[in-house]
């Protein structure tokens, strides 16, 4: 029979290692994330995006086309313990908020980038949606990633 | 109508540092579950008592057989010691059963169930029938304030706890861990009950305590790391100076003759 | 802040817009809540705890999506969306998104 401590590390050593992994590299790559983010909206900004159903009266539109953008993402596993965490207690789950706020901003520069590069001026009636992709494995617990999907008709006007 | 670009301010994040969150979470989850646990556990101790001996010897019948009982040729003498000092107390539920396991530190533990497992090295190091009759009426005195019980049922409310904590899918190792831990306390304190028991039965059996601490002068100092993992929960025997100033305390405090003429081993057993 | 869930504010006009506004709040409730609601759930009826955490999460997701609309200079959110989803075991995100105008 082995030493209760030696099994006990065996448990809680990967558990820590997994845990700094997640929190050093989940921590880089998301700011990395954002700071391209800023600079992508920054470069976009100038392209009108609205909800509107329809495009303001005043618009000579010229030709439309539907244009989408979508991403999936996943928390690293120092986020996910802390949502797991936060799960017990209840509460805003920050470590979740981060990750759909990347998500949503960077779908949505897919779906601008899109219309940019197809020669349109402004994208109308914009939807966003957002779906959980369940972990298949461990009785379907976790998250293996969230999607989200922008999508909105794109114009272009007479000049 | 017309198009102002603008920059929006990231509000949809809340700005915590993780590593804040996770202490916070930690040290909120942490104190929780010890109070829910000591809560449950001295509910816990407050019921168990009342479980009539009956039905523990039902559910556990066979308990013991998990643990790799080897054959003896010690054991019935032991089986007949024992039964000679149960004669002692009276109100005894129990089936008394006692089995011998291979290994070679000296250690006893008493089962839900009513099985006293003692190991080989334990029958190798006692010296006199005294001796191995206190183990065995210490292990009674467990039996008589229901401590196995009360061990096995605190294992179960913090593997309820930790159960409903993880959601049930991490942590059953880390659980022992902690059950363990735990136990150390109150372990301590039903060793000395037992000891109190068990040396009243001595008492009755021999007429003095003589032989009785002698056990415990011959095991070394044993600490939290050292226990034997099986019966962790079941058996931890506390080996210190103080208890044996304890026992010597009780047998002032009730008169009981403190020396006396030692029986030797296996008197009524068959030549081997 | 004018808040709208149509193309625009009845009896104003539009001046300025400025884009899509967004707002969003992600929540659990404690596990004691998440118990009762399973019991709940043998008898059916509604399940107050989970009501309350859904109306606590829309309220900021509304107010992070005001915010983000106030500091363009609008007056008003227009065409508003909410959309509701499970990102995670027990946990419910809400969002909201609109169109942040100026009307007058």
């Amino acid at each position: 029979m082995e030493d209760p401590l030696v099994q006990i590390g065996a448990q809680i050593i990967p558990f820590f290692l997994l845990m700094l992994m997640g929190f050093i590299v989940g921590t880089t790559i998301e700011s990395n994330h954002y700071r391209e983010i800023r600079k992508r909206e920054a470069q976009t900004r100038h392209l009108p995006t609205i909800s509107f159903r329809r495009p303001p009266p005043s618009w000579q539109i010229t030709s439309t086309a539907l244009v989408h953008g979508n991403t999936v993402v996943s928390i690293d596993y120092f986020k996910r313990f802390l949502a797991g965490l936060r799960a017990i207690t209840g509460g805003r789950i920050t470590s979740y908020e981060s990750l759909l706020d990347r998500a949503r901003r960077e779908a949505l520069l897919r779906m601008k980038a899109s219309a940019i590069e197809n020669g349109f001026d402004a994208i109308v009636n914009v939807r966003l949606e957002t779906a959980r992709l369940a972990n298949s494995s461990r009785n379907g617990q976790g998250t293996a990633g969230v999607e989200i999907f922008a999508f909105g008709t794109a114009v272009k006007l007479a000049s | 109508m017309e198009w102002e670009p603008s920059d929006l301010p990231e509000n949809n994040v809340t700005d915590v540092h993780p590593l804040r969150e996770l202490g916070l979470l930690l040290v909120g989850i942490g104190g929780a579950t010890i109070v829910l646990t000591l809560v449950l556990a001295f509910f816990i101790d407050g019921v168990v008592r009342f479980l009539p001996a009956e039905w523990e010897a039902r559910a556990f019948s066979g308990l013991w057989e998990e643990l790799d009982p080897v054959s003896d040729d010690r054991q019935g003498a032991s089986q007949e010691l024992l039964d000679r000092l149960s004669l002692h107390w009276q109100e005894n539920p129990y089936q008394l059963r006692l089995f011998v396991i291979d290994a070679p530190e000296p250690n006893a533990f008493a089962l839900p169930g009513g099985a006293i497992g003692v190991t080989r090295g334990l029958l190798d190091d006692v010296e006199s029938e005294n001796e191995l009759a206190f183990v065995l009426a210490h292990e009674l005195g467990h039996f008589e304030r229901r401590h196995h019980l009360r061990g096995l049922s605190r294992s179960l409310a913090l593997g309820l706890v930790f159960g409903a904590a993880t959601g049930g899918s991490s942590g059953t190792l880390l659980t022992e861990w902690v059950s363990n831990v735990t136990q150390l306390g109150f372990a301590r304190e039903h060793e000395l009950e037992a000891d109190r028991f068990g040396l009243g039965l001595v008492v009755a059996e021999y007429g003095h305590t003589g032989g009785a601490a002698d056990f415990f002068e011959k095991l070394p100092e044993t600490g939290a790391g050292a226990i034997h993992r099986m019966a962790a929960w079941l058996a931890t025997h506390p080996v210190s100076p103080e208890r044996i100033a304890a026992l010597k305390r009780v047998a002032r405090q009730e008169g009981w003759r403190r020396h006396g003429e030692l029986t030797p081993l296996y008197l009524n057993a068959e030549p081997r | 802040m004018i808040l709208s869930n149509t193309e625009d504010v009845p009896g104003q006009e539009i001046r300025e817009f400025y884009g899509i506004v967004t707002g969003s709040s992600v929540r659990a409730k404690h596990i004691g809540r998440d118990f009762m609601a399973g019991l709940k759930n043998l008898v059916g009826g509604e399940l107050t705890g989970y009501t309350e955490l859904l109306q606590e999460a829309r309220q900021e997701a509304i107010d992070r999506m005001i915010e983000q609309a106030r500091s363009t200079g609008a007056n008003a959110v227009v065409n508003v969306r909410f959309s509701t989803s499970s990102v995670a075991q027990g946990a419910a995100e809400i969002f909201a998104y609109g169109t942040a105008v100026q009307v007058e």
